[in-house]
């Protein structure tokens, strides 16, 4: 490696910054934080206590009762932003200039930050805790303490943010306006149709598989869609792709005046 | 004749002591304000790729192989070796080609092992432990590392993802069975119960019995494999090799498929609608 090589850092004495506001972003990571550890918590304490028998008055208050709370509010806190997000768009999107564009890129990775957060807690910690729920306890409904935090707290919460990232993206940044991103649609659909997998795998278990064999192929539906989350990764090479082309022509002044 | 020592004097020219990580930023050409958003973004990337990963590769264990890979009395010689390096080479191999094609970056596999194994301890004692009241003995899960360095390594060596899939897809596979027996060996210590000759993995299972898993579902060692002797692990282990080649490449063309950038273009419609002014005719 030639001194040449090694000696291209300009002698910069200021250095250009970007107004990047994490507050949001960090909000959001705690928030969900605590949220996620309260719901198991309250699984802890009400699962073994009030959820075992769906047909008792205890169950109804204390599980039925947040099922009834969570999907409205949770759906609902989707729309609303969803909405926002599109209300608030950029009426010339091709119009803003480099600085905004690579903010914008950040912004949108700070969203698949949260929705990948999301996918973790869901796919391995909740999905985790139904199995062995599930393999301790009888079901004699579909909506047991185990799949009311899964299927109907963690899921639509997964959905806020893959749903928020992709209106985020098309209303925001110019590439994914001009087109789909194919691996975009791959990351958020996939896993956005397990929620209708659901239909198929409660069928099931109602009419056959009371026992719970965790790996049977009535949960392989789960594992093709689960499947989908890796095209995030092609979501993440269009957004390097386009950092690479970004970085320069923003910090051009700052290169120009070493 | 030239030393060694000559030729890195050479070849590495001497520059002064500064701060850390100056020489890489040197490299890079970055000016300062550049490399410190490149940095910032850097880790938002990595704090997508990890979560998302172990999330979804998690979950793809527990319902493919979950059961062999939940419960130790499971880890039997028949299906166990068999059935669970190849599911769990499946995300591995798509990493490995996610990292390597784009990255140049030879961690992929040994990533997607390590993120699983930390996850699925994470569930372990919050969910089996605390919640149901599972021992730890009984929640043994098993571990791919040491495939997935192997595999890594021979993506080093080869450069090449058939060579890769034909050597370190069947090693993943070979490996599997003795890279997990240290582990496991105290559980295949034979007890008797009521009578009869069984393993203390099995008398974990019965003292702390699954109760919607009947015993009677348990997939283990059927048919004449328990006449053979000490032979039928290995047996098992070749052939989970021999599936891992061909499981290796699938997934590693699912990696490199995954990773594309393909952008399906907008009518002017919806790219109207999403706030792009369409151009005046020319």
């Amino acid at each position: 490696m030639s001194d040449a090589a090694l000696d291209r850092t300009p002698n910069v004495t200021g250095t250009k910054t970007l107004s990047i506001n994490y507050g949001l972003f960090a909000f959001a990571i705690v928030a969900l934080t605590i949220l996620y550890i309260c719901a198991r918590l309250y699984q802890q304490a009400f699962g073994f206590s009030m959820g075992l028998d769906a047909s008792s008055p205890e169950f109804g208050e204390y599980w039925m009762t947040l099922f009834r709370i969570e999907l409205p509010v949770l759906y609902g806190a989707g729309a609303l932003c969803w909405t926002y997000l599109f209300l608030t768009r950029d009426k010339n999107i091709e119009a803003i200039t480099p600085e905004v564009e690579l903010r914008s890129y950040f912004y949108l990775t700070m969203w698949l930050v949260v929705y990948s957060f999301c996918i973790f807690w869901t796919g391995s910690f909740f999905a985790d805790g139904d199995g062995v729920w599930h393999q301790t306890t009888l079901r004699d409904t579909p909506f047991t303490p185990s799949h009311i935090i899964l299927f109907y707290a963690t899921i639509p919460i997964y959905l806020f943010f893959g749903v928020g990232s992709f209106v985020y993206a098309m209303t925001r940044i110019p590439a994914f306006c001009r087109g789909i991103s194919l691996m975009h649609v791959f990351a958020v659909v996939g896993p956005f149709l397990i929620l209708p997998n659901l239909g198929f795998n409660e069928w099931g278990h109602a009419y056959w598989l009371t026992e719970e064999i965790f790996s049977h192929p009535l949960h392989w539906g789960f594992v093709v869609l689960g499947w989908c989350a890796l095209a995030l990764a092609g979501v993440l090479m269009q957004i390097v792709g386009r950092f690479r082309e970004l970085v320069p022509i923003v910090f051009k002044q700052e290169a120009a005046s070493a | 004749m030239t030393s060694i020592t000559d030729i890195d004097a050479v070849a590495i020219p001497k520059r002064k002591a500064g701060p850390k990580g100056e020489t890489v930023i040197s490299v890079s050409g970055l000016t300062p304000g550049a490399a410190r958003y490149s940095r910032m973004f850097d880790f938002l990337v990595v704090a997508a790729v990890v979560p998302l990963f172990a999330g979804a590769f998690h979950l793809h264990v527990m319902l493919t192989v979950g059961d062999w890979d939940m419960y130790v009395d499971w880890k039997d010689r028949q299906y166990w070796p068999l059935v669970t390096p190849i599911s769990m080479i499946m995300f591995p191999a798509a990493l490995q080609a996610i990292f390597w094609v784009n990255f140049r970056l030879p961690i992929g596999a040994t990533v997607g092992a390590t993120v699983l194994l930390i996850t699925t301890w994470l569930g372990r004692y919050a969910n089996w432990w605390i919640w149901t009241g599972f021992p730890f003995t009984e929640g043994v899960p098993s571990q791919v590392i040491a495939g997935a360095l192997l595999m890594d390594m021979a993506l080093i060596v080869l450069r090449n993802s058939l060579f890769t899939s034909i050597f370190a897809g069947f090693a993943f596979g070979f490996v599997f069975w003795p890279s997990n027996y240290s582990a496991l060996a105290p559980f295949y210590l034979p007890v008797e119960h009521q009578g009869m000759v069984a393993s203390l993995a099995d008398m974990i299972g019965y003292t702390f019995p699954r109760s919607n898993m009947p015993e009677y579902l348990r997939i283990i060692e059927r048919g004449t494999l328990r006449t053979f002797g000490s032979s039928v692990s290995w047996v098992s282990a070749a052939f989970a090799g021999f599936i891992c080649i061909f499981m290796h490449q699938l997934w590693w063309q699912l990696g490199r498929f995954a990773s594309q950038t393909t952008f399906l273009k907008n009518g002017d419609v919806v790219k109207s609608f999403m706030g792009m002014k369409s151009r005046p005719a020319s």
